[in-house]
């Protein structure tokens, strides 16, 4: 709980008492074998395939991306069916590798904040019908699954892919040209950082508002989401350099650094050095002693 | 020219400055890029039996025929045209268009004339060889010899085949003088790339010894201030490795315009921490959440930052792979006479608002204000009416372009206007420390002048970049940031808006066109002040409104800024002096590492020192007071 933070901005939440308590805590792995291993097997999974289709998506990107989006779609509902717990099973916040989860980011405020909000119905209105049914079952039925799964497929595609559209223009790429390929980019980007975070959280206001403020505590499924999008800006390096290969062209890099994003974020955020921690600031940089003196 | 008459001495030569790789592009190190061709075509070669087989199988190791040396082409048209070999040449005569002359004494008077003149370039670096075999007895038979030594024995030689050339055949001589200026050539062309390394490495570790103290200064800032300053130096250090490599040298505006993206991806989380505490606060107290609207406003505030810099990003295209590509300035608004005068009309109308409000209760000051502000739209108006043209048809300010006053004098009067209003302020300043009854004039006029100094400085398509500043400014100053990330945005909008304005790292992109604005004859220091501020008016800009951003520094945070800045220069500067260094044999050493050193050269020497430290220390001096 106290242990020291490895690097100098990341520690855990619990070591800041002004930070509030937290909307929801890091989304643990399911316990099974099958979940255990293909959640290490997903990444590279992905990154093969890229490399797969790599010279084709060189050759022709627009046909390439739009071809490979439903099977991308696929492979990560089959990702998310597999390793995590649906929204609102409960899973997310008590069972599974909760053991871990509190002694990393337990504490007095974070249970009371998971009480509040199983007492809450406003916060997670909408799941409640999840909920009554996961009681009486196991985590395991396949109708409690896929009803996250084509939920977070459908927000994909109408709310995550307009708006990481335009963050990817303000962030550099072309306005007035390429508008095609802004917008596969941005769809795969969707469904490479959205959908384990739609599955898993659902609407849950206060997670995404987290997730706008880039506040969430470390796990797999955040560190993939974070990954992707801070992949994608690294993707941006190679293309000024003067080398004239056809792969320098846009949007190639910036979509294979978020696969490579994806995949080290998901790797890295669930490690145990990293899991439950957040970006944290001094209480000099945010004003808080201003406000004291 | 076979079938002209009076064509048939004549010389064709085609030579090309640079080849090209595979997809047709140059400016790389390819072996195709580098080998250029060099044709020589004249009728007079078939009569002496001179021909070569063409085509040719291409090679994959561009080298046919025979490889000629760049500066070998100058003596030799030199030697046919019969004019002297201009006095720095480092060339050799071509060997096989010799024969275009059939008397052996004139080939070698030919050769000869080469010849001496590489041995007057040869005396001149090395004045401890007197050439002279009289003065000092040739020592040619010991084994070990240097450069200078060798071309000291070839050429006595040479003298004493001349010596006795009544018995002696002409191609001998002709290969002696021959061996002998190609002797000379490579050792020129050795020592013309001597440099001095001792000299090197001593700049390189005072700067590095510069580094470290300015890093001591902002070690305490590092504790405080830990992820806002971990980021500036992250940057620096990209920055630095960026200059290894002469693409990223070339295309340094898209390194600031990413770090800015990632620089305002950071104050969206640090502002959303602030704001979720704050939040937190409040429903303690209230038990709900609640959102106003000036929150809101905060949050969407990073958002508004990247908007604007993503049109200042695209307004000129600048750097080498991207060039020429449409941009705002030079295709859209070039085009459009009415969009590009009515922003301009727009920015005047804005600044003349603000010097206006500047100075509160001053009626005279109102006046002089709008009057300067006037006259200074006028000037440009007739600037670009003279300069540019193709800005201005269909457009209907020309009845302002008909006035007959020279464009020294009204530059002259905008400048003049200017000055007087400084002064103006500085006599109100004056007035009110001796009576207290009166107010200061705040530093905002001040820096209202400047605008409007720096939009005289700027091009016409440019200046509408200073209202999107203003934007900048104002959603900055809503922003309520700490006085570090004050300083680390206005150093990332001083360096992007340089090359928003459609700097470059090339000597070419200088910007001349209002370096002479109100200058009759031509002075150095005048030309040379003016041209800076008109290529860096974005820093200037920038540097100044860093001020304004930050209410009553202490001298504390006065010496950090300082100590922040100066650590980003100092690293930067040592940077580009170790890739100089350690790329001094590179193919680009001379059109790209060494016009960015120069220009680093300006921006520490002129723009860190002159303008961000200079403005700093006199604000804190004038506050003592």
């Amino acid at each position: 709980m106290s242990s020291t933070p490895p690097s100098p901005s990341l520690s855990t939440t619990t070591q800041n008492p002004p930070t509030p308590k937290p909307s929801s805590p890091p989304v643990p792995f399911l316990p099974s074998q099958a979940a255990r291993i293909y959640s290490f097997a997903h990444p590279f999974l992905l990154l093969g395939l890229l490399g797969l289709r790599f010279d084709k998506l060189v050759a022709d990107p627009v046909t390439e991306l739009l071809n490979d989006l439903p099977f991308l779609a696929l492979l990560q509902v089959g990702y998310v069916m597999t390793c995590l717990p649906p929204a609102g099973s409960g899973y997310a916040h008590g069972h599974g590798h909760s053991h871990k989860a509190v002694g990393e980011t337990g504490g007095s405020g974070d249970s009371a904040g998971e009480e509040k909000r199983k007492t809450n119905p406003v916060v997670r209105a909408g799941k409640a019908g999840y909920r009554r049914r996961q009681q009486k079952g196991e985590a395991g039925g396949f109708s409690v699954k896929l009803i996250p799964a084509l939920l977070s497929l459908t927000l994909i595609f109408l709310l995550a892919t307009p708006v990481l559209s335009i963050l990817l223009v303000l962030f550099g790429a072309p306005l007035t040209t390429h508008n095609f390929e802004t917008v596969l980019c941005a769809a795969h980007m969707a469904v490479l950082s959205t959908t384990a975070l739609i599955y898993v959280h659902g609407v849950d206001g206060a997670v995404w508002k987290e997730v706008w403020g880039i506040a969430r505590p470390s796990d797999g499924v955040w560190g993939g989401a974070l990954g992707t999008c801070v992949g994608a800006w690294f993707g941006a390096v190679p293309i000024p350099l003067d080398w004239d290969r056809p792969w320098q062209a846009y949007p190639i890099t910036i979509l294979t650094g978020a696969y490579i994003g994806f995949a080290v974020g998901s790797l890295i955020g669930r490690a145990s050095f990293l899991y439950g921690k957040r970006i944290e600031f001094t209480p000099e940089e945010l004003g808080i002693e201003k406000k004291v003196d | 020219m076979e079938r002209e008459s009076h064509l048939q001495s004549s010389l064709f030569v085609l030579c090309g400055d640079h080849g090209m790789n595979d997809a047709g592009n140059h400016g790389g190190s390819s072996i195709g890029e580098t080998s250029p061709a060099l044709l020589f075509i004249s009728p007079k070669f078939q009569t002496k039996g001179m021909q070569r087989e063409s085509p040719v199988q291409a090679a994959s190791s561009m080298q046919y025929y025979r490889t000629v040396e760049q500066a070998d082409i100058t003596p030799t048209l030199s030697g046919l045209l019969g004019i002297p070999i201009p006095l720095n040449n480092l060339g050799v005569f071509i060997p096989e268009l010799l024969s275009m002359w059939d008397h052996g004494p004139q080939r070698i008077h030919i050769l000869l004339e080469n010849a001496k003149q590489l041995l007057n370039t040869v005396k001149a670096t090395f004045p401890g060889y007197a050439f002279d075999p009289k003065s000092n007895p040739p020592d040619c038979d010991s084994g070990v010899r240097t450069g200078v030594e060798e071309i000291q024995c070839t050429w006595f030689r040479v003298l004493e085949l001349l010596q006795r050339s009544e018995g002696i055949a002409h191609p001998k001589i002709e290969l002696a003088l021959l061996h002998f200026s190609k002797a000379a050539q490579n050792l020129m062309s050795s020592t013309s790339s001597n440099y001095d390394l001792t000299k090197l490495n001593l700049g390189l570790c005072i700067s590095g010894f510069a580094v470290l103290i300015s890093s001591t200064a902002t070690y305490r800032t590092v504790l405080k201030f830990r992820n806002a300053t971990v980021f500036l130096i992250l940057s620096t250090l990209g920055y630095g490795a960026m200059m290894f490599a002469s693409s990223y040298v070339e295309e340094e505006q898209q390194f600031w315009y990413w770090i800015f993206t990632g620089w305002m991806f950071y104050l969206h989380i640090r502002l959303f921490n602030k704001q979720s505490i704050f939040l937190s606060c409040e429903s303690a107290s209230k038990k709900r959440y609640r959102l106003s609207a000036p929150s809101i406003a905060k949050a969407a505030s990073p958002a508004c930052l990247s908007i604007c810099q993503r049109i200042l990003r695209r307004w000129n295209q600048t750097g080498q792979k991207f060039t020429g590509e449409p941009d705002i300035a030079r295709t859209f608004l070039s085009k459009r006479p009415i969009a590009l005068w009515s922003l301009v009309i727009l920015t005047y109308a804005d600044t003349c608002l603000h010097l206006v409000l500047a100075v509160p209760s001053s009626r005279a000051w109102r006046l002089a204000a709008v009057t300067v502000t006037m006259v200074a739209f006028i000037f440009k108006v007739n600037f670009v009416a003279s300069d540019s043209p193709e800005l201005f048809h269909t457009s209907s300010l020309e009845w302002i372009g008909n006035i007959n006053v020279s464009l020294v004098s009204q530059a002259r009067l905008v400048f003049g206007g200017i000055a007087l209003l400084i002064i103006f302020l500085i006599c109100v300043n004056k007035m009110a420390s001796s009576s207290h009854s009166r107010q200061r004039p705040p530093y905002i006029a001040f820096h209202e002048l400047l605008t409007l100094f720096l939009i005289t400085q700027s091009r016409a398509t440019n200046v509408p970049l200073f209202s999107i500043f203003r934007s900048q400014f104002y959603i900055i100053h809503s922003m309520d940031l700490m006085d570090i990330e004050v300083t680390i945005t206005s150093l990332l909008s001083q360096y992007m808006t340089f090359f928003a304005f459609g700097g470059s790292n090339a000597i070419s992109s200088v910007d001349l066109s209002s370096a002479y604005n109100g200058i009759g004859s031509y002075s150095v220091v005048l030309v040379g002040v003016l041209m800076y501020i008109s290529n860096w008016a974005g820093p200037i800009w920038w540097a100044s409104a860093s001020h304004l951003l930050r209410p009553n520094p202490t001298r504390g945070e006065r010496v950090v800024r300082i100590a922040l800045l100066t650590f980003h220069v100092t690293a930067s500067l040592m940077s580009v002096m170790a890739a100089c260094t350690a790329l001094r044999t590179h193919l680009f050493i001379w059109t790209v590492f060494s016009p960015k050193y120069l220009y680093t050269v300006a921006w520490s020497m002129i723009n860190h020192i002159a303008i961000n430290v200079f403005s700093e220390a006199a604000l804190q001096s004038l506050e003592r007071k």
